[in-house]
C-alpha cells in the first residue's frame, strides 16, 4: 500500500490513540505523521478532546447502604 | 427444596458474595459512568449482582470475578436499550465519521487573538454540557467509549467482553468520539460561542 493520504490517515487516529494498531497500519500512520504536521495537530486535538471528555464523566460516591441492599436482594434470589 | 439443596445454595451465595462484594465500589462508579444517575446505577449494579449469581456456576476462572461482572453489568445497559430503543438521530454515519470538530473551529476562528484557539474553545464548556453529550451518546457507543476510559480494555479485550468482532470496536470508538464533537458544535452553536 502507498502512502496514507491525510483522509486516511485520521480515520486511524482514535485506534493509534488506543494503542490498538500494530505493523503496517502503524508504520504507515507514524510515517504519515512525520510528514505531516497539519494531521500532527488534529492528532493533538483528538487526544486533549479524549482526555477532556474523560475528565468529565460521571462519578459520585458510592452510598453506603448500597453493600446491604445487594446482600438482602441476594438472599431473596 | 430439600435441606441439602438449600445448603449447596447457601454455600454458592456466600463464596458468591466472597468473591463479588469486593469489587462493588468499582461496580458502582461504572455503573454512574454509564446511567449518570445514582439510582440509576444502584439499579443496574443490584441487577447484575443478581444475574451474576444466577450465573455463578458457569464462572471458570474466580480471578476472572472483575471483568466478568463488569460484562454482565455492560451488556445489561445494551439489553436495557434494545428492549426500549430510545430515539437517537445519529444521522448519515458516513457524515459523522468524516466530521471533524478540529476543521470547523478552524474555520469558524472563534478566538481570533488566541494562542491555543482549539484548546480555548475546548474550555468554553462546562462539566454538565460534556456530561450531557456523553450520556446521549447511543448506548452501542457509548458502552465501548466508557469501558475503554475507566477500564483502559484493548480492542480485544473490548470485543470480547461485549461479543462483537474487533473492527465493530474500533468503529463504534471512532464514531462515538466523533458524535461527540458533533454534539460539543452543536452546543457551541446553540450558546454562541460560534455563529449559528
Amino acid at each position: 500500500m502507498g502512502p496514507l493520504t491525510c483522509e486516511q490517515a485520521v480515520r486511524q487516529f482514535f485506534a493509534y490513540l488506543d494503542r490498538a494498531l500494530a505493523g503496517e497500519p502503524l508504520q504507515d500512520l507514524e510515517a504519515h505523521l512525520e510528514a505531516c504536521l497539519d494531521c500532527c495537530d488534529k492528532l493533538g486535538f483528538s487526544r486533549q478532546l479524549d482526555a477532556f471528555c474523560k475528565e468529565r464523566l460521571p462519578d459520585s460516591p458510592m452510598p453506603t447502604a448500597l453493600e446491604t441492599r445487594i446482600r438482602e436482594a441476594l438472599r431473596r434470589h | 427444596m430439600s435441606s441439602s439443596t438449600a445448603e449447596v445454595q447457601e454455600d454458592a451465595r456466600q463464596r458468591f458474595e466472597a468473591l463479588a462484594l469486593p469489587h462493588l465500589g468499582q461496580l458502582y462508579r461504572l455503573a454512574v459512568k454509564l446511567k449518570g444517575g445514582a439510582q440509576d446505577a444502584e439499579d443496574l449494579v443490584q441487577e447484575t449482582y443478581i444475574r451474576a449469581l444466577r450465573a455463578f456456576a458457569t464462572l471458570r476462572d474466580p480471578a476472572r470475578i472483575r471483568p466478568w461482572l463488569c460484562q454482565i453489568l455492560s451488556r445489561l445497559v445494551l439489553d436495557q436499550h434494545r428492549a426500549a430503543p430510545r430515539e437517537v438521530a445519529v444521522g448519515d454515519l458516513a457524515e459523522v465519521d468524516r466530521f471533524s470538530l478540529y476543521d470547523l473551529v478552524e474555520q469558524e476562528d472563534p478566538f481570533p487573538y488566541s494562542d491555543s484557539l482549539h484548546r480555548d474553545f475546548l474550555a468554553q464548556f462546562g462539566d454538565g454540557e460534556v456530561r450531557r453529550a456523553l450520556l446521549s451518546l447511543p448506548e452501542v457507543y457509548r458502552v465501548p467509549l466508557v469501558l475503554l476510559y475507566v477500564e483502559d480494555l484493548s480492542y480485544r479485550e473490548l470485543a470480547e467482553l461485549l461479543g462483537c468482532p474487533v473492527g465493530t470496536i474500533m468503529s463504534r470508538l471512532h464514531r462515538a468520539r466523533k458524535i461527540l464533537e458533533r454534539d460539543l458544535w452543536q452546543c457551541a452553536k446553540q450558546r454562541g460561542i460560534v455563529r449559528d
